[in-house]
């Protein structure tokens, strides 16, 4: 995946600025916009192989930039991210041709993960399959190879893995991880006592294919996959 | 004290009203006699007018004693009574064998050069045994005058009042959190009652729009604080990625991303509890408890891993019509409520039988009020694992729907249990 673009359109310039910040490290190319004009041009001036959209906007809904983009028959792949959630504002955002929808506060690893998956499922129509270094692995049939060799992964494990290869060579913090796995139906703090297994089997079973090390634990933070 | 109006009104009719009726039947009495009185003499001066006539002008041929009727005395000295004075007296009838009163009066005349003393009797028995007829008649009518008011009172009050039970009943049934607005009758026909429902309508409009403001401005402030919330969060993403992170300073982080985490949390549930009072889950389907259940309960025990020992004993197809989200959410709670605030090597007691579930736990006795639990932001002070929320959240889906919550601690174990109906 080189030479992807990317456009993030968020009024809030911090928040901009932490995921070109976190984009940066991939290999793509990261333009910002803080406003529904300057989205407006930029989005006449490019095609964008994803664009990040946040719905408020200073001067106009991101909603409506989303329309006047299908209006011009760009197929620019959209994530919404919005503070508001609720499944009228998603399916609105999705009818209207969103791709994804993702609720603030969201970790940037999953952003980062949500984005990875857009980007090869507008490249490779026909399979969809995540290449990285030693790893081959296919996600509609939900299979993963090492060096070749097939890993015997519990769906707990595959999800880790994808996610960490998705964030490879980042610390991913284990929240990131918590909520990626169980989601957020809970209004208790999340247990990690999951991650942290899911952690050590994995480890485990890359360590038989000879890959010891590959997952770094950063000071109980968070988690890193070397590549 | 506090009675009905309408008894307390009874009471005080029944109070005052034979008083005043006493009275009036004592003045009734008096006049009625004053009358009667004045009435005899009248008849016994004509009387004696017509036997002083009829004496001199058959030239003194007249009996000089009637029995009953008159005397006509001839005297030369004074007169022995006061002239012209009503006196009582009685006479004696052999034929009854008893004395009869009469009523009489005397006075003095004078013909040809005599002195004749005129007295004349009128009987008291009739008039008296009239007073008392009359009297009795006017007893009854007091009395049923009395019954009538009374009667009549109770039938109107509860004709009048009528509107006012009405709008009672609809402002016992009105409940704020359900935002409905309050239907008075604006017409009843009674100006007081016209006011009051005026009045109260425009409290109920005040109140009405007070709290939907508060709710509006929780949705809001919660929404605001979202943007904040993940620019904390990208830019702690981002530091734990430095270069040349010290072990020190990931303590620090730690600390950090664990108070945004739940600072995130409890702003998410704000948000839940505000959006679900103000009514945004319109989407309904049918719910399999029965299936959700279980599924729920694997995810769990794969994530604690001291999850506690769980006896489950869950009926078969039971669903809800509801919104699949909040169910979950509700049912994501609960459970791992009995997790979270389980003792080490705990138990878990679940039962699910047609339209009702409970979850038991063991767990610690609970340092406040019971009746509190649901409340938001009511938590043990040892607890930094929850927001508080979790429950009051249950309880606003629970409203929602019209399910029945309650919870009762008996022999270590905590039961929360919902009435799906």
């Amino acid at each position: 995946m080189i030479d992807m673009r990317l456009l993030v359109v968020e009024d809030e310039a911090t928040l901009l600025q932490s995921i070109r910040e976190y984009f940066a490290l991939e290999d793509f190319t990261c333009d910002g916009a803080a406003t529904y004009a300057a989205a407006v041009n930029k989005i006449d001036d490019h095609p964008y192989d994803c664009i990040i959209l946040d719905i408020n906007l200073p001067d106009g809904n991101g909603l409506r930039l989303l329309q006047y983009l299908r209006r011009q028959k760009k197929d620019d792949g959209v994530i919404i991210i919005s503070a508001r959630n609720s499944v009228q504002d998603r399916i609105s955002g999705l009818d209207l041709g969103a791709d994804d929808y993702l609720t603030k506060p969201f970790h940037l690893s999953e952003l980062n993960a949500r984005v990875k998956a857009l980007l090869r499922r507008k490249s490779q129509r026909s399979s969809d399959v995540l290449v990285a270094d030693m790893f081959a692995i296919d996600l509609a049939a939900r299979v993963a190879t090492c060096n070749g060799c097939q890993l015997a992964l519990t769906k707990g494990e595959f999800d880790l893995l994808v996610y960490l290869i998705n964030n490879k060579n980042r610390v991913v913090s284990k929240q990131a991880i918590a909520e990626h796995i169980y989601g957020d139906q809970s209004d208790n703090m999340p247990s990690f006592d999951f991650v942290y297994s899911q952690i050590k089997n994995l480890k485990r079973k890359l360590k038989e294919k000879g890959h010891e090390d590959l997952i770094q634990s950063v000071y109980g933070l968070g988690y890193k996959l070397s590549l | 004290m506090s009675k009905p109006l309408l008894q307390k009104n009874t009471k005080y009719l029944l109070t005052w009203l034979p008083m005043v009726l006493l009275g009036c039947s004592v003045l009734f009495f008096l006049l009625l006699r004053m009358q009667a009185h004045h009435m005899q003499d009248k008849q016994l001066q004509l009387k004696q007018r017509n036997v002083w006539s009829s004496f001199t002008g058959t030239g003194g041929a007249v009996a000089p004693h009637v029995r009953g009727e008159y005397d006509i005395v001839k005297r030369s000295d004074t007169l022995s009574v006061g002239q012209g004075a009503l006196r009582d007296t009685s006479l004696y009838y052999p034929d009854r064998a008893k004395l009869l009163p009469f009523e009489t009066l005397t006075s003095r005349y004078t013909w040809n050069g005599d002195g004749y003393e005129v007295t004349v009797y009128v009987s008291s028995t009739e008039i008296s045994h009239l007073i008392v007829k009359v009297f009795i008649a006017e007893a009854v009518i007091l009395l049923l005058l009395l019954v009538a008011i009374v009667v009549l009172n109770r039938n109107s009050a509860k004709r009048l009042w009528q509107p006012f039970s009405a709008s009672l009943q609809k402002m016992e049934n009105y409940d704020i959190t359900r935002n409905q607005p309050l239907d008075l009758t604006a017409e009843t026909g009674i100006t007081e009652f016209n006011a009051l429902h005026k009045v109260i309508g425009q409290l109920v409009d005040r109140s009405n729009s007070a709290y939907n403001n508060q709710k509006q401005f929780v949705e809001n402030a919660s929404h605001e604080m979202q943007t904040p919330l993940a620019i904390i969060r990208s830019k702690l993403e981002l530091l734990i990625n430095e270069p040349g992170l010290t072990e020190k300073n990931a303590a620090i982080l730690q600390h950090i991303t664990e108070a945004n985490d739940r600072l995130s949390l409890m702003n998410r549930t704000l948000l839940l509890l505000a959006r679900i009072e103000n009514n945004q889950f319109p989407e309904t389907e049918t719910v399999n408890i029965s299936n959700l259940l279980p599924r729920l309960l694997a995810d769990l025990q794969q994530y604690y891993d001291s999850f506690p020992s769980l006896e489950s004993n869950i009926a078969a197809n039971l669903t809800v019509v509801a919104n699949r989200s909040l169910i979950e959410i509700l049912l994501y709670n609960l459970l791992t409520n009995a997790v979270v605030h389980n003792t080490e090597n705990g138990r878990i007691r679940m039962t699910l039988e047609p339209s009702r579930l409970s979850i038991s736990n063991t767990g610690k006795v609970l340092q406040y009020d019971p009746e509190t639990l649901f409340e938001r932001f009511r938590k043990d002070s040892y607890s930094t694992k929850t927001t508080g929320l979790g429950l009051a959240l249950v309880k606003e889906i629970c409203i929602l729907y019209g399910y029945t919550i309650s919870y009762e601690h008996s022999n270590g174990w905590h039961t929360v249990s919902i009435l799906f109906a």
